[in-house]
């Protein structure tokens, strides 16, 4: 078994991709693949309290790539969702323990065990960025409407671009009321500047606040839009690219429906 | 050191003898140095094929006759002529002339790029730079000529680097968040060139914009020139 790993960044911070990670992971491990996401963020780990496995941490990714025990040791199975594993960080060291070498080493490891690695970068362009990318197969960048996360995700989309990487972009955090009143930018200006293959988009929903407060993963809960947009993008990954990208509308009244279907408003 | 023109030149042409004379000298002078010339011709000189040019002066005809009859007489050349008169060129063959020359003659000195110059990427070229396809916020593209977007030019934009100030910069969609053309630099908004195609140059010691289609700034250029 050859799996796919995938690394989750954006260059700007707080976007929403330690979320974005934890929702893809658990939604494809939903799907039925096997599933493990690593927390590259070493110092300021972040990816076990989303998920809500902070208090089974014995070892971790620094541990494991410095060879102080081995991958299965620190792997933590989730219990309520079968096949998805964690590699959490280590929240004393910096970003400097970890080689490239040494994380190519262990994402060989990992790659033989699960269908999909996921892995949550830390933002920046620096150091973490490049340890997390160095075995990378696939990117997914996240970006959120507005002008500055727009400009760092078109750096981080250069520097993938050199690395022979082709990402894919995930436009997060999208309000669809400010949207129609012209007061944010649309995910159409977005993928104008950006020009990438969109994988998804995901609304404003405050269910996500909730959810990592309470380390309850996103796609869980039925009734949040941006669970089920994460599970939407997921599929996608998992095979069906044919999947329509819905956007995000605030809209419900009957002729705004059919307007929408006729294509008069975007 | 001061280089004099001698009065009197001479030298082998094809089948003859070039003579250059300066008609501005005495005449005296210039026969004193012809003979000077052709006595050490000696023989070499009989029968010879002479040109004598007076270097476009007109009314010497006198000078003209006396220097003839004394190559004749003492030295016993063949024929003496004049220069032949060059045949004026019209105008209209001139312009032509400068038209071909133009761009044959100049060679492409333009780097052209296709795709999209992103965030954090810096182009940098002592060429001109034409660039298809657009510039993101955060790009940066430097040139020593001029330059030209054919896209969005959303990013920071350097013409004529470091200090010619002829160079300028067109852009299909021109949304920069600075330009800099010479040593002038200017930032802020273009919102009322929105969508048209947009020329920048220096006018004034300012950098001023204007809608390239209507304000045609090359249309009055007679013909084509290259830069």
């Amino acid at each position: 078994m050859e799996g796919k790993i995938i690394v989750v960044t954006s260059g700007k911070g707080g976007v929403g991709k330690t979320t974005a990670t934890a929702s893809l992971g658990a939604a494809l491990a939903l799907e039925g693949n096997r599933v493990a996401v690593i927390d590259m963020d070493i110092g300021l780990r972040n990816l076990d309290v989303v998920l809500g496995l902070e208090n089974r941490i014995v070892f971790n990714i620094v541990d494991v790539v410095n060879k102080r025990c081995n991958l299965n040791q620190a792997i933590i199975r989730d219990r309520r969702i079968e096949n998805l594993f964690l590699v959490p960080a280590s929240q004393s060291d910096n970003k400097d323990v970890l080689t490239a070498i040494g994380v190519q080493r262990v994402a060989k490891m990992l790659k033989s065990e699960f269908d999909y690695i996921l892995m949550d970068s830390p933002a920046g362009i620096e150091r973490g960025f490049e340890n997390s990318v160095v075995a990378a197969d696939e990117a997914i960048v996240i970006c959120t409407p507005d002008v500055s996360s727009v400009r760092d995700a078109d750096r981080v989309i250069g520097l993938l671009y050199s690395r022979s990487i082709t990402p894919k972009l995930i436009v997060n955090r999208i309000v669809p009321d400010m949207v129609a009143k012209g007061n944010m930018l649309s995910h159409e200006d977005v993928m104008d500047v950006l020009s990438i293959d969109l994988l998804g988009l995901v609304p404003m929903d405050d269910q996500v606040v909730i959810s990592t407060n309470t380390g309850m993963p996103l796609v869980m809960h039925n009734q949040s839009p941006a669970g089920q947009a994460f599970r939407r993008i997921a599929r996608r990954i998992n095979g069906e690219v044919d999947l329509p990208i819905q956007v995000p509308s605030a809209r419900v009244g009957m002729w705004n429906k059919i307007s929408q279907k006729l294509g008069l408003n975007r | 050191m001061i280089n004099e023109i001698p009065p009197v030149k001479l030298k082998g042409v094809g089948d003859g003898f070039w003579l250059t004379v300066d008609p501005d000298v005495q005449e005296e002078v210039i026969n004193k140095e012809i003979c000077l010339l052709f006595e050490r011709l000696q023989h070499l000189a009989i029968n010879a094929k002479v040109v004598i040019d007076l270097g476009g002066a007109q009314g010497c005809d006198d000078l003209l006759t006396n220097i003839k009859q004394l190559l004749k007489t003492r030295f016993d050349v063949g024929i003496v002529t004049t220069p032949p008169e060059k045949r004026p060129e019209s105008i209209e063959r001139s312009r032509q002339l400068e038209l071909g020359k133009g761009w044959l003659t100049n060679r492409s000195d333009a780097l052209i790029l296709t795709g999209r110059v992103r965030s954090g990427q810096k182009i940098e070229t002592r060429r001109h730079l034409i660039i298809a396809g657009n510039v993101n916020p955060g790009a940066e593209i430097i040139s020593s000529g001029n330059v030209i977007v054919l896209g969005s030019l959303q990013g920071k934009v350097y013409a004529g680097y470091p200090d010619s100030e002829d160079a300028f910069v067109i852009a299909l969609d021109f949304r920069p968040t600075q330009v800099q053309i010479g040593g002038i630099t200017t930032s802020g908004s273009y919102t009322s060139l929105t969508g048209k195609t947009v020329y920048a140059s220096i006018a004034n010691n300012r950098i001023t914009t204007q809608d390239y289609m209507e304000s045609q700034p090359f249309g009055k250029l007679p013909w084509p020139t290259a830069i």
